[in-house]
């Protein structure tokens, strides 16, 4: 990568700065920095909201207060505060667990191959086993393990809201004894399934990323592998692992639309793991449909203190220490005891358990999400109705076309601004910016805290921005304009992990036939990364798709879609929230999850095969 | 702990630990030994006996199968995908690919030091008292003692008996690697597998580490794999040629220097090829 900068810098100084290449360099710099611009947009904006409500009300009394009663004009925040912190806390525990222990199975232990061992006699029985075997082979199982996660990743939260309004909900009233399931334990476990996938993928990264040596020296004292694993390479990986469970963190505090069926929506301090509560997502997506005045910045002002709590828990993340750094002070030994006879027993039972856990955790994982798909796609099935599909659209009744189409109105235009303004941004970080340099550390923390937005406050800034000030209605181009900024720091984290694998000879090729900075980029970077910008592009997708709680007060909930973008209509996944809210159309919202669910699994697909390809081609 | 309570009886069992017999003159007996890596052989019809108390070189050009024969003793080749070891290794009277082996027994009785030095990201003391931590030492004044003896055998302790507590990371790589031969050692291990240990370090701290094995040869059997020819020179009684997957010759290391018998031998002591 020096390497890299120093042919660039050359590169600049050689050529005579015309007014293209400067005007090209100031355009990536402009896109690169609208992440910035962003961060500061949204606290901004939602801070501006939030103003007359804490002048009116006191911010001590707003956050400190404990009674919500807008009919009285008292705002007052505190037990949702306490109720989203042991939500997150408890979910973050819970998944935090799963996902690691899942995580050591899948980078320790998950074979590729699964293999039948015959050891009988019976020719007939060896030879059928022998094809089943070779069946098995085919299948590999990390791949599958691998793409289990994405999916549940991929999911919609509004899909898992569904799911756990019916089957986790119902599951829990059970063990109330037939009361009331909703509350503090259901959210915690729907939560700790949403941020499952994040950690695990997370806490396998930074396994894989420990050296090999660490757990042969381990093995090389005598250690068995698991000993090796839970006591060497785990310890090593820590601060992968705590950035994983801090973003997790961040996750699960700013989950908006997942838990609003299964909170139960009582804004009062918890009393048990079967109290109902409100959060403070759900606290400004049930009221802001139709809050006014200062019940509308109390609103607003819910949505600024969440922002500060995830501002908190993301710019946390920079304090994590990269590596042991040692003790402090000295260590001074006991007096030499002359304990001669020192017996050393064999051990590891403990690390034997922690290996049998996590085989457990990961088949456990692989459980949940066979659940989900088969409880959707059996609703979905069930419940099919061809008048859903083919009847004309109705203000009252929902029908699948209208928001069929404003989906892909809102994937096209949303791409059609983001992408341009990702790839151009990733661009200068790859291409321009001098890697380690103060410039680049300033945009990705400003990348990685827009990415730890909570939807749910892109919503708000969106409403604030396009229509309380702009004075636009609700519409799909409001809506699309809201996802390109939550979809920005996707489509450039992506296509700059392409841009970097671009190897640099191509570049220096270019340059030695005498070609410019931007034609190079343009002319033989851009085309060699074309594979990263699609995967980057159906990531954006499938974000686009599966959101929800940024659109409901951007885009709208009408029924109803004339193919206008200035005009109101619902995606698929609000559609599938405006359905199930009042318990009306559910034949409908399950139909819907079915449909988001096939989109998660193509999606999730295609990035497997572009990035397959893409392998293929580098290891030829 | 349980056990001993619910079996009294069961106490004088020995302790799986202890399995090895060291008593007689020979550490490792090597016989008829092939390796497969696949359907590639890496080893071809080993035989080679390596006396008690005496440093063992292993010499070669690169690929000709001396790391890979030194990976077999403690069976570090157990985790590459593929690898098949027939013919016989028996150590401290064991035969080490039997069935009943304990992976765990084997490489506590024959520790390793690898090429790249690779301190665990822990303290100096942590780095130390690990491997005995996990056999069951809780009491803090047996670990020190351990760590001390460790440190000392290691020629390490003035250097670092004031810096217990700072990380691992932090050393230079002479001292890394010293570090890890005190590990290796903390689990009292009868045999020392070392596979160039000093090939990623500078010439001073490699002279360090030639001292620190004439002085360990005393209690420990080493077996070192190296690069280096006149390191096997200096420091070893006994070498092996390889070549190709062959052990070429094996004798005393004088005989080898300076009156080997095979051409090949000749040729590669003397800088022809290799």
């Amino acid at each position: 990568m020096k390497n890299a900068n120093a042919a660039a810098a050359a590169d600049t100084r050689r050529a005579p700065l015309n007014f293209k290449e400067g005007f090209a360099k100031f355009l990536f710099f402009v896109c690169a920095c609208l992440s910035i611009i962003a961060v500061f947009g949204i606290v901004g904006f939602v801070l501006y909201g939030s103003v007359p409500a804490f002048r009116d009300i006191g911010v001590f009394q707003f956050i400190f207060g404990t009674s919500w009663n807008p009919n009285y004009d008292r705002y007052g925040i505190l037990p949702m505060i306490v109720n989203s912190l042991i939500v997150t806390l408890f979910s973050v525990l819970l998944g935090g667990i799963v996902g690691i222990f899942t995580a050591v199975f899948l980078a320790f232990w998950c074979p590729d191959k699964i293999h039948i061992n015959y050891r009988g006699n019976d020719p007939k029985r060896a030879q059928r086993i022998e094809k089943i075997n070779r069946v098995l082979h085919k299948i590999n199982l990390r791949t599958i393990f691998d793409q289990i996660i994405k999916l549940l990743a991929g999911i919609p939260s509004i899909v898992y809201g569904l799911f756990g309004l019916e089957i986790i909900v119902q599951m829990l009233s059970g063990m109330n004894g037939g009361r009331d399931g909703k509350g503090i334990l259901a959210c915690s476990l729907l939560l700790a399934i949403m941020v499952l996938p994040t950690v695990t993928s997370l806490v396998k990264n930074a396994l894989e990323a420990v050296p090999e040596s660490y757990l042969e020296g381990a093995l090389a004292l005598g250690n068995s592998k698991a000993q090796a694993v839970f006591c060497v390479v785990l310890p090593a990986a820590r601060s992968g692992i705590i950035s994983a469970l801090i973003l997790a963190l961040g996750r699960a505090v700013g989950e908006a639309m997942a838990v609003i069926w299964v909170s139960g929506n009582r804004a009062l301090f918890p009393s048990g793991l079967f109290s109902n509560i409100r959060t403070m997502t759900t606290n400004i997506v049930m009221e802001m449909g139709y809050a006014t005045g200062l019940h509308q910045s109390a609103l607003l002002a819910t949505g600024f203190v969440l922002l500060v709590f995830v501002l908190i828990i993301t710019l946390s993340m920079n304090f994590v220490p990269k590596e042991y750094r040692g003790g402090k002070g000295t260590r001074a030994l006991l007096d030499n005891t002359g304990e001669r006879e020192i017996p050393f027993r064999k051990q590891g039972a403990l690390q034997d358990v922690l290996f049998g856990i996590s085989v457990f955790f990961a088949a456990l994982v692989a459980l949940i999400l066979a659940i989900i798909i088969f409880y959707i796609v059996i609703n979905g099935i069930v419940n099919f109705s061809v008048s859903f599909i083919t009847s004309a659209q109705a203000i009252d009744v929902p029908t699948l076309m209208p928001s069929l189409l404003a989906t892909l109105e809102l994937v096209g235009i949303t791409l059609a601004i983001a992408l341009p303004l990702g790839i151009c941004a990733a661009i200068f970080l790859n291409e321009y910016a001098k890697p380690g340099s103060k410039v680049i550390k300033v945009i990705r923390t400003f990348i990685d805290t827009l990415s730890g937005v909570p939807s749910i406050v892109f919503g708000l800034f969106g409403m604030m921005l396009f229509r309380n000030t702009l004075g636009m209605g609700r519409s799909v181009l409001v809506g699309a304009l809201t996802l390109v900024i939550v979809v920005l720091p996707t489509i450039i984290r992506s296509t700059e992990e392409s841009l970097h694998a671009v190897p640099m000879s191509l570049r220096e090729a270019s340059y030695g036939l005498g070609a410019s900075k931007v034609r190079t980029i343009f002319r033989i970077v851009l085309p060699s990364a074309i594979p990263g910008i699609a995967t980057a592009a159906i990531l954006a997708i499938g974000r686009i798709i599966g959101e929800s709680a940024a659109l409901v007060f951007t885009m709208g909930t009408a029924f109803t879609f004339y193919g206008d973008p200035s005009g109101a209509g619902s995606s698929l996944a609000v559609l599938l929230y405006t359905c199930a809210n009042e318990g009306l159309h559910m034949g409908e919202a399950y139909m819907t999850a079915f449909i988001l669910l096939i989109f998660a699994f193509v999606l999730n697909i295609i990035v497997y095969l572009i990035q397959r390809g893409v392998r293929k081609k580098r290891m030829n | 702990m349980e056990n001993e309570k619910k079996n009294p009886n069961e106490k004088q069992k020995k302790n799986p630990l202890e399995i090895f017999d060291f008593s007689g003159e020979n550490a490792i007996e090597v016989k008829d030994v092939d390796l497969y890596y696949g359907d590639f052989q890496a080893l071809k019809k080993i035989n080679m006996v390596v006396p008690k108390y005496e440093i063992t070189a292993m010499i070669g050009p690169s690929g000709c199968g001396k790391s890979t024969l030194l990976k077999t003793l403690n069976r570090m080749n157990d985790l590459v995908e593929g690898c098949r070891v027939e013919g016989l290794i028996t150590i401290g009277n064991r035969n080490i690919y039997g069935k009943d082996m304990d992976l765990s027994a084997l490489r506590k009785n024959v520790g390793m030091v690898f090429q790249k030095p690779n301190p665990f990201p822990m303290s100096v003391y942590d780095n130390i008292a690990y491997g005995p931590r996990t056999f069951g030492i809780k009491k803090r004044s047996q670990l020190d003692e351990i760590v001390e003896r460790s440190l000392r055998q290691a020629a390490m302790w003035d250097e670092l008996k004031d810096r217990l507590n700072k990380s691992a990371i932090g050393l230079s790589g002479g001292q890394q690697q010293r570090l890890c031969i005190a590990r290796a050692l903390s689990v009292q291990p009868e045999i020392l597998l070392m596979d160039e240990p000093t090939s990623a370090l500078d010439p001073i701290s490699t002279g360090k580490i030639e001292e620190l094995c004439a002085e360990l040869k005393k209690d420990v059997t080493i077996v070192m794999v190296t690069h280096n020819m006149q390191q096997a020179a200096r420091i070893s009684d006994k070498t092996g040629f390889f070549l190709l997957g062959e052990l070429i010759e094996f004798g005393t290391t004088d005989d080898i220097f300076t009156s080997p018998k095979r051409p090949e031998t000749e040729r590669y002591i003397t800088g022809r090829f290799g």
